[in-house]
């Protein structure tokens, strides 16, 4: 007995360093497990409230771009604008395109903008916190865009603050389309380049080009239908009867500031509307 | 107590620095300096090691906390501080080695360069594999981090040339 303690004693260190490296790999495997522990994760009260403050300094260094981009965005809605007042124009004239259209009124999207407090994007599993969270409505599963396209999908909440998994995350995946096609395939990213992701899933008797855009799709109640995703930028034929794509992203990741959370008004109706329809 | 209190305000210098400002270069879109381990590296050969290893286990944590990789930086950071003591015994000065901090005027410089690079190199493949926690796309993992090694080390050869210019 006492030489065992003699001997635990003698390589203590040694004990030491592989319980703690043990204990780091625990965490690293339970946390790829996406059960993010929650005081752990940038979303608790005390990480997330130093990255906003850093971000509201550099926030307004960075102020000249955002507002190039606000500028942008506002010719887009003056163009918008300006359509939508010939198209009601139009309507004047035209009492029943009014009628046809009435249920148009009903929106089935409710956009909240908030900002991004902290992102990640140089590592293999990158993730976004944004400024609000569960009290502002946000919840688990929602929708991110912003200005350019789609950003990624909601995966934590606490009160005030919510991670985000973007597109850039290897667990991220995001049912696409091929602008004009309806088949669906799968967005998913490898790793490595910020700037680029893949698409998967679309069968090879499509015919598909280089310069092609990929498009949010309908299927799954999580974003509009026709967000912007990117561009094709090489396609590969696998053995597989499928394409490899490789997409440009039109999100600049490693530049965003603001998003809009979607939320989804219906979609607990149409999910149940869904289950009824499978269990029969 | 100076000495304590010193290495402490280092402690959180360094962490600070990392996550808030070094964390968002991202050279090239990937390379990054991880420039806290440059407290291990100088801790001291007077701290015990299992303090070192603690310091280095919280001080990864912390790190992780921040950049959501848990367990990463926690993994490479711990395993740099069990061989700190072993490597300064390899490359530190032969007489009083009870007491010494590591730098370019006690080591030497090229001593002190060639301890650097080699626990630099085995942090930054330990971070690497740990987070990618694969080998498939090896050489992809291996060139990131052979990359943000050799930016480390720069940051740490420009601090210790700027410490002894006055």
């Amino acid at each position: 007995m006492r030489s065992l303690i003699r001997f635990l004693l003698k390589y203590k260190t040694l004990f030491f360093f592989l319980f703690l490296e043990i204990l780091s790999l625990v965490m690293i495997v339970n946390y790829n497990q996406f059960q993010r522990v929650h005081f752990l994760s940038s979303s608790n009260i005390v990480v997330g409230s130093l990255y906003n403050l850093t971000s509201k300094v550099s926030n307004y260094l960075s102020l000249s771009s955002v507002n190039q981009a606000l500028v942008e965005e506002n010719a887009e809605l003056k163009f918008q604008n300006e359509k939508l007042n010939f198209q009601l124009d139009r309507m004047r004239y035209d009492t029943s395109y009014v009628k046809r259209n009435d249920f148009a009124e009903d929106k089935h999207f409710i956009f909240r903008t908030a900002r991004v407090v902290h992102s990640f994007t140089n590592m293999k599993n990158n993730y976004l916190t944004i400024d609000k969270g569960e009290c502002d409505g946000i919840q688990k599963g929602m929708g991110v865009i912003n200005e350019k396209g789609v950003v990624g999908i909601v995966c934590d909440v606490s009160c005030h603050f919510s991670v985000v998994i973007p597109i850039l995350n290897s667990r991220a995946r995001i049912n696409a389309k091929i602008t004009g096609k309806s088949n669906v395939g799968t967005v998913l990213w490898t790793g490595h380049d910020v700037r680029y992701a893949k698409l998967k899933e679309v069968p090879q008797y499509i015919p598909v080009e280089l310069g092609d855009t990929v498009k949010s799709s309908a299927n799954t109640a999580v974003f509009p239908e026709d967000v912007m995703i990117g561009t094709i930028t090489e396609i590969e034929r696998l053995n597989n009867d499928f394409y490899l794509i490789d997409v440009k992203l039109s999100v600049d990741f490693s530049n965003i500031k603001y998003v809009d959370v979607i939320e989804f008004r219906h979609k607990d109706e149409l999910e149940q509307l869904e289950r009824k329809e499978d269990s029969k | 107590m100076n000495g304590a209190l010193k290495y402490g305000l280092l402690f959180i210098g360094l962490l600070l620095l990392q996550v808030l400002i070094l964390n968002n270069i991202l050279f090239l879109g990937f390379i990054n300096p991880y420039l806290y381990i440059y407290f291990i590296l100088i801790l001291p050969s007077s701290v015990n090691k299992d303090i070192t290893l603690l310091l280095g286990f919280c001080l990864g944590l912390m790190v992780d906390i921040f950049c959501g990789s848990i367990g990463c930086h926690a993994f490479a950071t711990t395993l740099l501080a069990y061989l700190k003591p072993h490597f300064q015994k390899v490359f530190g000065p032969r007489e009083d080695y009870e007491t010494v901090t590591p730098s370019f005027r006690t080591f030497g410089m090229k001593e002190f360069l060639q301890y650097t690079i080699i626990l630099v190199f085995i942090h930054q493949l330990a971070y690497f594999f740990a987070e990618a926690f694969t080998f498939t796309g090896f050489f992809q993992t291996l060139l990131k981090a052979i990359c943000c090694a050799i930016f480390t080390i720069l940051f740490i050869y420009i601090i210790e040339k700027l410490k002894y210019k006055r």
